[in-house]
């Protein structure tokens, strides 16, 4: 039975996807997704384990309507980025807003919901979305 | 039925409620199924987003139960979901929703099903292992996309909803001390789901007097008189609520004053959120209720059973309710669809 | 160091071959090229591509070329950066030969994306970000561009119509481009009124998937016969930089510095001024890129290229002339082939082979290849001697 996604690659990804961990550069302050052995700008060693924070700053937006494999069912889907108080930016879905509803430099949460599945046998991934805030 | 040992120093020390914002009228529900308007059980009812499940809405009501109870989640000991939609018939929600949290890896988790009630047994196996000091603290999730057969009688009700309890030894500092829990379980089938099949099936009129209210009413008369208790010692009565009758009905056969049920009635607006479903009821009452004061919650599951609990309000609640935001905010944010998209989203439409 | 010259190119049309397969098509591209430089003799191959092992479960495409051209034996290789393949090949035959090692080389840039359906295609494009952050939620390259193009137009706030100026420069030149994909004009109302693909992305802001192939012979100083010295055309520099490969991670996500430091070096290298540039061609795979590109180089001012579009200043007949077959918009972007495209059309401008399109008195044209949105950018010097 052939899955399409590459299920350690993801299982890898989740205290990312799930809760926003990162490292971080004690030197430049450059945020890495996962683990890594030198910064990606500075190439520091001295890294320390971190989280993101839960809300940020909508940058810019849009919406997907011509969906890659796998998302076809989920089109149309807005996706965007947020930016943090410390500079950071991220790439993520918007969620429970309509593409009206939103506009850049209100506030956004983060909250975990499904991001795809393999189809109906296949592994569900789960991770963060950001919602207009409402807590 | 007399327990071997008394539950003591038990309390819940975090709660919290999640409900998604999509509503569906029972009306556009009507519209298409041509019931009339003077039959409808609910007035409107939760739809969850295509990107929620279970273990999405479990993950955000848990994330609340913790800041209430301000732990680090790494002193949490189990993980126990109570859910009918499971997203995964074989791995337990509790591993994904720990990971989500940064609880474990040394944790108990095994999800639980008991139709509605598989959210108080959740708590019921947390009260045990905190007790039996097998854990400090433990988190119990009732949480459900509840799927009803379009055109069927329940697709009115059935909807999405989760509430998570952190449970651990009691202090003055807590939100609620379970005082007390008695359980009536037996084999009624009343609504049951066979394997494989995607919707579940329930027997219509049987349903009431032999189902819900013979086990409810079995469960809370168990509790009043095996721990001596009378029902003015209660400020606060929360039952399961399928609809927006059973209740209230229930009230009225034990003689409970029908204001001490409405603080704890949800599933008018939200519809029945199955595990979730008297635990909102529990948690809209935490939202508001005083120390000192004593709530008595009954669940109730098709299969069937009740669990009632005595649970007396702590000094601490004041203090912890104001952690995390109040169920209110979700019941009020209500965006309204029609039939044909609640239809996309809970992936009723056969390709 | 010697000398590296384009003897010749093949181009094939950018549209859909539904009926040549991609081994055909990089022998078509080739063999042309091979014709029109009356080389004899092909040291190495270098063939740029993204998308075969996705697409048509090919790898090797190196050898697959050397293969179909009859030429075993000979060194091949395939060379991959997102659709910046056909330039970073290219770099890679220009460093071969200006080292010595080898004397003459064989550059195909081929994709054939018709075999995929739309949704597969979108996946590869979602492969040009790092796909665990972003294409795993299924952000796709199309909607990267449309996250840009918001923060573009509100921070310089400048209205859409300013960058969706570009597409009707590139239609316009490739109206009279018998290799480009699309060969009718349009207006700039046509493109505001096209349907939104990605707000504020319209349809007429994007390129279209197509197949295509393009192939360059490149030789040393003295492979070049004395009868090809009148219209030779030098390559004088090939520079490539990186970036962080998502924008948003970078500092300023609309300043395209791989493109800037790459741009840089090759001038430097090319010894020659940007003031003596007399033709660019740029990646423009979607309208903001354009803008992105002018302003990132320092040929327009942050959040003025599209009014310095409009004023005809990179028209065919304008101080710049940018994109003079129709650019990646009109002419095409087979992702892999698109950065031979470039140099091709450059060699045909400054070679006097461009007929209709034709810039007069082109001495020096630099080719702008992207990987992605900026994560890899080569520049490419072309001089006529």
């Amino acid at each position: 039975m052939m899955f399409r996604f590459k299920v350690p690659q993801h299982w890898r990804a989740k205290q990312f996807r799930y809760r926003l961990a990162v490292y971080k550069c004690e030197n430049c302050g450059t945020v890495h997704r996962g683990p890594v052995i030198i910064c990606r700008k500075c190439r520091s060693t001295r890294l320390r384990q971190s989280e993101l924070p839960r809300a940020g700053r909508l940058l810019s937006y849009t919406v997907v309507r011509q969906a890659p494999v796998g998302f076809e069912e989920n089109a149309p889907y807005i996706v965007g980025v947020v930016e943090f108080e410390d500079g950071t930016r991220l790439l993520t879905q918007l969620t429970d807003c309509e593409s009206e509803d939103l506009r850049t430099g209100m506030e956004v949460e983060a909250v975990v919901r499904k991001i795809a599945q393999d189809g109906p046998s296949g592994l569900i991934i789960y991770g963060y979305k950001f919602r207009p805030k409402i807590t | 039925m007399r327990t071997l040992v008394k539950i003591s120093g038990v309390a819940i020390h975090g709660y919290g409620g999640y409900i998604p914002r999509l509503r569906i009228k029972s009306e556009e529900i009507a519209r298409i199924w041509g019931k009339g308007e003077g039959e409808l059980p609910v007035k409107e009812k939760s739809v969850n987003e295509i990107d929620e499940d279970a273990i999405t809405m479990a993950i955000e009501a848990a994330r609340y139960a913790i800041a209430r109870a301000e732990i680090d989640p790494k002193r949490i000991g189990a993980v126990n979901i109570g859910s009918e939609s499971h997203p995964y018939a074989v791995k337990p929600s509790g591993t994904i929703v720990a990971e989500a949290l940064g609880i474990g890896p040394s944790i108990l988790s095994a999800d639980l099903e008991f139709a509605c009630k598989a959210g108080s047994e959740a708590m019921q196996m947390i009260i045990g292992l905190v007790s039996a000091g097998m854990i400090e603290y433990g988190l119990a999730v009732g949480s459900d996309t509840a799927q009803g057969r379009p055109g069927d009688a329940l697709e009115y009700t059935a909807a999405a909803g989760a509430a998570a309890f952190i449970m651990g030894k009691s202090n003055n500092n807590a939100v609620a001390e379970i005082e007390a829990s008695k359980t009536y379980v037996t084999d009624t089938p009343d609504f049951w789901r066979r394997d494989y099949e995607r919707y579940p099936v329930h027997t219509s009129r049987f349903t009431g007097e032999p189902a819900y209210f013979h086990h409810t009413v079995s469960a809370v008369k168990a509790l009043l008189e095996d721990e001596g208790y009378k029902l003015s010692d209660f400020d606060y009565f929360v039952f399961h609520q399928p609809n927006a009758k059973f209740p209230y009905a229930v009230a009225k056969m034990l003689g409970i004053p029908i204001q001490k049920v409405e603080t704890g009635m949800l599933s008018h607006i939200v519809g029945n959120t199955y595990s979730a479903c008297s635990l909102l009821g529990l948690v809209k009452v935490l939202d508001e209720a005083k120390p000192g004061q004593r709530i008595l919650m009954t669940s109730y599951g098709s299969g069937a059973g009740s669990d009632s609990f005595a649970l007396k309000v702590l000094d601490g609640i004041e203090e912890k309710r104001a952690k995390a935001p109040p169920l209110s905010k979700f019941i009020q944010r209500a965006v309204y669809i029609d039939y044909a998209r609640y239809l996309k989203h809970r992936d009723k439409i056969r390709v | 160091m010697t000398r590296v010259f384009i003897k010749g190119v093949g181009l094939t049309k950018v549209e859909e071959h539904w009926d040549k397969g991609i081994d055909y098509l990089m022998a078509a591209a080739a063999l042309d090229a091979i014709k029109n430089s009356a080389i004899e003799r092909i040291d190495a191959i270098y063939v740029g591509n993204v998308s075969a092992e996705v697409m048509q479960y090919q790898t090797q495409l190196g050898a697959v070329a050397s293969e179909q051209l009859g030429l075993i034996g000979v060194p091949s290789i395939r060379v991959e950066a997102a659709d910046a393949s056909g330039a970073a090949a290219l770099r890679e035959a220009y460093m071969a030969i200006a080292s010595g090692i080898i004397k003459t080389a064989l550059v195909i840039g081929v994709e054939k994306l018709s075999d995929g359906m739309l949704e597969e295609i979108m996946s590869i494009t979602s492969m040009f970000d790092r796909y665990d952050y972003a294409g795993y939620q299924g952000i796709t390259q199309t909607s990267l561009a449309a996250l840009l193009y918001r923060h573009y137009l509100e921070r310089y706030e400048v209205p859409q119509e300013y960058v969706a100026q570009f597409p009707v420069i590139m239609h316009e030149n490739a109206s009279t481009a018998p290799h480009a994909q699309y060969r009718f004009k349009i207006s700039i109302e046509s493109v505001m009124n096209s349907p939104i693909v990605s707000e504020p992305l319209r349809r007429l802001e994007c390129t279209a998937a197509a197949d295509g192939a393009a192939a360059l012979i490149l030789c040393g100083e003295e492979s070049l016969e004395k009868a090809d010295r009148s219209n030779a055309v030098e390559v004088a520099a090939v520079s490539m930089s990186t970036d962080f490969i998502s924008p948003f991670d970078r500092e300023d996500p609309l300043k395209l510095n791989a493109v800037l430091l790459a741009f840089n070096d090759s001038l430097a290298r090319a010894k020659i001024n940007r003031r003596d540039v007399n033709i660019i061609e740029l990646h423009d795979s979607f309208s903001i890129l354009a803008a992105l590109i002018l302003e990132s180089i320092g040929y327009s001012q942050e959040g003025r290229a599209g009014i310095d579009a409009k004023s005809g200043r990179y028209s065919l007949n304008g101080g710049l002339p940018i994109n003079t077959f129709g650019g990646l918009k009109a002419r095409g972007h087979p992702f892999g082939a698109t950065g031979i495209y470039q140099v091709a059309e450059l060699y045909l401008q400054l070679a006097g082979l461009a007929g209709k399109n034709q810039v007069d008195n082109a001495k020096i044209g630099v080719a702008l290849s992207l990987g992605g949105l900026g994560a890899t950018a080569v520049s490419t010097v072309l001089r006529r001697e």
